[in-house]
């Protein structure tokens, strides 16, 4: 399920002030990526490349997503991994098993780490 | 489930020669489905891990050299501020165990903190042409004051172990480290105490 969240599921998961409810987890295995409370949800119009895809295959394809949990500091997540650096953007993915990109983050704002509502786990 | 406080936020270092495993390392430092085709071709730069040691729930931004070390190109900002260290050799290379020195070396020219504690990690002794024995990382660790494990990031042995290790002395130092939060004691995080847990370090 690669694509934008629909609006009433989206209510399930954010509460009245649009932070998370829920814990956020990844996808694929049990990694806890944010606690309840940690993260606003904010629409914004992103390009991921998507998380399965044959390797040497170019160009890169992805989806351009529009739901993201914003988190201002890093060091609020539970847990994530960060890659290096491609044009600016480190692209944020499960720190246990490296499932991704389920974010990314721009090195030229220190205060913005967006999590791809579509492609976490809410519960 | 309640969430505990945290209560401190640690750096930690992986440094080492290029090829010695340290990448691998921070992917096997929780148990998971490994999947070697997974790997990301872009390379990973850090991660943000929860880690609860003695019922401590702690933060921990680990920094792997990203391939870097190749160039030494290592700047002292990657150095700055690290509470803990994890310094890597491959058991089946003596070349990397013989740059172990080098490494102290600039560790000792760039860290900030004065009683950074360090562990040796002999990584992939799932291998079968090992070149350093146990007993010469231990000797080595034990002369530069280094807590010592052998490990494997194929097989995950000793690697939540290691970093576990680290963690624990880090919060046994005073003044290594500040409360993120209200007072809270070593061991007395909480009923979380992990016991029976099978981790065998060296100083």
């Amino acid at each position: 399920m690669d694509s934008n969240f629909p609006s009433e599921k989206l209510e399930e998961i954010c509460d009245d002030e649009c932070q998370n409810k829920t814990r956020i987890f990844c996808q694929r295995c049990p990694s806890l990526v944010l606690s309840p409370k940690q993260a606003k949800l904010v629409k914004k119009e992103f390009f991921l490349p998507n998380m399965f895809q044959k390797n040497d295959h170019t160009p890169i394809e992805g989806v351009t997503l529009n739901d993201f949990w914003l988190v201002t500091n890093m060091m609020t997540f539970d847990n994530v991994g960060f890659s290096k650096a491609v044009d600016n953007i480190m692209y944020l993915i499960c720190a246990d098993c490296e499932m991704g990109p389920i974010g990314w983050h721009s090195i030229d704002d220190k205060k913005a780490y967006y999590i791809a509502v579509a492609r976490v786990k809410h519960g | 489930m309640e969430e505990q406080e945290i209560l401190t936020t640690l750096k930690i270092l992986i440094i080492g020669e290029s090829g010695v495993g340290k990448s691998s390392l921070l992917l096997r430092f929780t148990d998971d489905t490994f999947d070697p085709e997974q790997a990301a071709t872009i390379g990973v730069d850090f991660k943000v891990k929860t880690l609860t040691v003695d019922g401590n729930r702690t933060k921990l931004a680990i920094w792997d050299t990203a391939g870097q070390e190749r160039f030494r190109t290592l700047t002292p900002s990657y150095y700055r501020g690290a509470q803990g260290v994890i310094l890597v050799y491959d058991v089946s290379s003596k070349q990397s165990f013989n740059k172990l020195d080098a490494w102290l070396n600039e560790l000792e020219t760039f860290s900030t903190k004065q009683d950074m504690v360090k562990m040796l990690v002999g990584n992939k002794i799932d291998r079968s042409n090992h070149e350093v024995s146990k007993e010469e990382g231990l000797k080595f660790a034990r002369k530069h004051h280094m807590l010592f494990i052998e490990a494997s990031a194929k097989t995950n042995d000793g690697v939540q172990c290691a970093f576990e290790e680290l963690v624990e002395k880090i919060i046994q130092t005073p003044g290594l480290w500040e409360t993120s939060g209200k007072t809270i004691r070593p061991g007395q995080g909480g009923a979380d105490v992990s016991q029976g847990q099978s981790c065998y370090c060296v100083i």
